[in-house]
């Protein structure tokens, strides 16, 4: 289930691209969005949600990771206009698709030290 | 197509994945890659390593894409940086910002390769065009400077050349912009020995250091066969000739050439291409046009070159007014010439003559909304002779080897006396006499009175009361030259005689010609100043020469000229 | 193409038109479309039919143009000139050198 959420020609693309760094990449996303993710669990100021969900939309969305990159979308958009527990909703949702599409990226990261 | 140069890229975005992901994209395509990981940091980057190009994302914390952008551009000032914005912002009005803010493209996340690269070399044509043009602006604006000096030099030149006439006289007046020469247009003026005064206006063909170049020989033609005597037929053909053999075969010089003589009452006139002169006669108010009937000087070969002139009578107070084609065409905002017409208005309309100038000057501002700089006019009087005093030449010998005792005989026939003028030769002869050399002008006077007296009166049987008005005038002058076309047989015999007389000299000039004579004592009744246009010329040779006399029967004239012993 | 060229089947007659200004920009296109011939005609023709103006610089082309086809053996002929243009023509007295109708 989490294949249909993660482009995978995208991440071959990326890897093409990459080369040896891949790995490299692959880490700084995931510490990245962990970082991201902190942030909006943490702030309920509208400006600064805004802002991180259209940071981590921007690298999701490089990183193939379509879906989440959807969500992130929305709470930039709608930030300011959701309820607080609209916001709450949103932001969890977050959460849970990253969790979804954490796993292929670490698969990736292993693949990688193989090959 | 060109493989792309490496270039230096500043990479300003703060996602570390998207930096590090672009930087790799980057590399791979083969450039030099700088980060920075917000805005402030981008210009500081920039400051220090001046990149070629700039993926700038758009919000970053710090100082935001759009603020780093206005300040990248700005430091670039002229050059092209081309800045293109990282944005995954979909709203039309945030992507007009990006170009708002200076950006010149904007590449979407995510981030595609092929896209990347187009746009970056895109960018990169874009840089090296707006490169190129500074250069080239740059190096157009050195060669300007150059040539701006260069003709400063030249005008310095031409100013010493062109100022050994007598454009200050009394009876001159001119408008000539400062920088004319470098419109092509020319204007001169000197005395001829005899008191008369030869004007040209002239318009070289281009502008600047061309029509200057060719300005500088002429007006040495002009003022040293002038300076001897030499009649407009002769200088004409002479200046036509030199213009003929030095300048390429596009370039002329469009002039009006004018000899006033104040003793003779008369202006002739010799126009090759340009607009019409005026004759404006005090009494009548009437303006006669003086019209180009030749081609511009330059054009044609010695062979087929045309020196025949026009005569006109003047009275005291009559102008003879000249002006270039700047006047006529004046535009106005219409792209409408100012034309002939017009200057014909202002001319119904003016009541001063003497402010006729301030009068076209005013009616050329009224019409076109500011006053113009290269138009040149010129307007010359005829005044009473005794008002006109013409410097005394200068002379660069000492005079102690200059011959005191001696004679000499001349006999011009048919075929000289219709192309060759003796009067300049016979001149620069009389002055290496020292003692002759004050007295100049009235020599020159004199054997030039006598020797078209023999020409036009004896040989070719011309009638002199036919000048007794402006249409009888022309008549004369056509068959003068008709007369002069046919001249067959027919000669003028000149005797100059120099001696010694008590502490100074003597000078005898007799001329006779082959003609048929005239009643002497008729014409020696006639009171000494009468003023008609016809038969001056006794008057003048009496009142200028001593002891003048008649012989046969007319036929031959004998003057003398005296002079002291010099101090 | 401000300045167009056509020569008779036999090559005798170059006639060269020139639309719009007749002024120095146009200085290259006019002396190419005379210079380039192989064989040189016996007689030119400029038709001015569609030229609006003229200054000094096309006086100096047409002499240009006279000088390279002989001179005073020339046979070239200024036609079709508009009013304007005519005007300009007589005054520089060009209708000494060239046949202008």
């Amino acid at each position: 289930m989490a294949d249909t959420h993660v482009d995978h020609e995208a991440l071959s693309a990326l890897r093409e691209v990459m080369e040896d760094s891949y790995p490299e990449l692959l880490d700084t996303f995931l510490a990245d969005s962990e970082n991201r993710l902190r942030e909006l669990q943490q702030t309920a100021d509208a400006d600064a949600l805004s802002s991180v969900a259209h940071s981590f939309k921007g690298s999701s969305s490089n990183m193939g990771a379509t879906r989440l990159a959807v969500l992130c979308q929305e709470l930039e958009q709608h930030a300011k206009d959701k309820s607080p527990s609209e916001i709450i909703k949103l932001v969890a949702d977050i959460h849970s698709e990253f969790a979804d599409v954490r796993p292929v990226y670490v698969a990736e990261r292993q693949r990688s030290l193989t090959h | 197509m060109q493989p792309l140069e490496p270039l230096t890229i500043l990479i300003a975005e703060d996602s570390a994945a998207d930096r590090l992901l672009l930087s790799t994209i980057v590399r791979r395509q083969g450039h030099e890659v700088l980060t920075a990981t917000h805005g402030g940091e981008a210009v500081e980057a920039f400051i220090r390593q001046k990149p070629h190009l700039v993926l700038m994302d758009a919000m970053m914390p710090v100082m935001d894409g759009f603020e780093a952008a206005r300040q990248i551009k700005k430091l670039a000032g002229e050059s092209l940086v081309p800045i293109i914005f990282l944005t995954s912002l979909t709203e039309s009005e945030a992507l007009a910002r990006c170009l708002e803010a200076g950006g010149d493209d904007f590449l979407a996340k995510p981030y595609n390769q092929v896209i990347l690269a187009a746009k970056i070399k895109a960018m990169d044509r874009l840089r090296r065009l707006q490169a190129t043009v500074l250069q080239q602006r740059d190096l157009i604006a050195k060669h300007h400077d150059y040539l701006l000096n260069e003709q400063r030099v030249a005008k310095a030149v031409f100013d010493k050349v062109a100022h050994s006439g007598c454009l200050s006289a009394p009876n001159i007046r001119y408008l000539q912009s400062p920088y004319a020469l470098f419109n092509g247009d020319l204007l001169l003026a000197a005395y001829t020995p005899a008191g008369d005064m030869h004007v040209l206006l002239g318009d070289f063909t281009g502008h600047g250091l061309p029509a200057a170049v060719g300005a500088m020989p002429l007006a040495e033609v002009f003022y040293g066969m002038t300076a001897k005597g030499y009649g407009l037929a002769e200088t004409l053909r002479e200046m036509n000739a030199k213009l003929k053999r030095i300048l390429p075969v596009d370039m002329f010089c469009c002039a009006t050439l004018l000899c006033l003589s104040f003793q003779r009452r008369s202006v002739e006139v010799w126009n090759g291409g340009m607009p019409d002169g005026y004759l404006h006669c005090l009494a009548t108010g009437e303006r006669t046009p003086l019209a180009a009937r030749h081609l511009p000087l330059g054009v044609l070969s010695p062979q087929t070159f045309d020196d025949r002139t026009e005569v006109h009578p003047m009275a005291v107070g009559d102008r003879v007014f000249l002006l270039s084609d700047g006047v006529i065409d004046t535009c106005d905002a219409n792209d409408q010439l100012f034309g002939v017409e017009r200057l014909h208005k202002v001319f119904a309309a003016n009541r001063q003559p003497d402010r006729l100038f301030e009068d076209i000057e005013q009616a050329l501002q009224d019409f076109r909304g500011e006053a113009r700089d290269d138009v040149s006019m010129v307007e010359v009087s005829l005044l009473e002779a005794e008002q006109i005093n013409p410097s005394a030449p200068v002379y660069s010998d000492s005079g102690q080897s200059c011959p005191l005792d001696w004679s000499v005989s001349f006999e011009f026939r048919g075929a000289t006396l219709k192309r060759f003028n003796p009067l300049p030769y016979l001149l620069q002869l009389l002055l290496e006499v020292h003692g002759l050399r004050a007295q100049s002008g009235a020599l020159y006077s004199v054997l030039a009175e006598l020797y078209s007296n023999a020409l036009e009166h004896g040989v070719l049987g011309l009638d002199s009361s036919l000048k007794r008005d402006a249409s009888g005038f022309a008549h004369y002058y056509e068959q003068r030259n008709a007369r002069l076309e046919a001249l067959q047989d027919g000669y003028v015999r000149v005797h100059l005689q120099v001696r010694p007389e008590g502490e100074g000299g003597c000078l005898v000039v007799r001329v006779e010609d082959s003609g048929q004579g005239f009643d002497v004592a008729r014409v020696m009744e006639r009171p000494l100043d009468d003023v008609r246009l016809s038969g001056r010329g006794v008057s003048l040779v009496r009142q200028l020469a001593r002891n003048a006399s008649w012989s046969d029967d007319g036929r031959s004239a004998r003057v003398e000229f005296f002079w002291e012993a010099l101090a | 193409m401000s300045v167009v060229t056509e020569v008779s089947a036999d090559g005798q007659k170059l006639t060269i038109s020139v639309k719009g200004r007749f002024d120095f920009g146009r200085h290259q296109e006019f002396r190419e479309s005379y210079e380039r011939l192989t064989k040189k005609p016996d007689s030119i023709v400029v038709d001015l039919k569609d030229a609006t103006y003229l200054d000094s610089s096309a006086l100096g082309m047409l002499l240009l143009l006279r000088d390279h086809a002989g001179g005073d053996d020339s046979d070239v002929r200024v036609v079709n000139s508009n009013s304007d243009v005519r005007k300009i023509l007589a005054i520089s007295n060009f209708d000494k050198l060239f046949d202008i109708s």
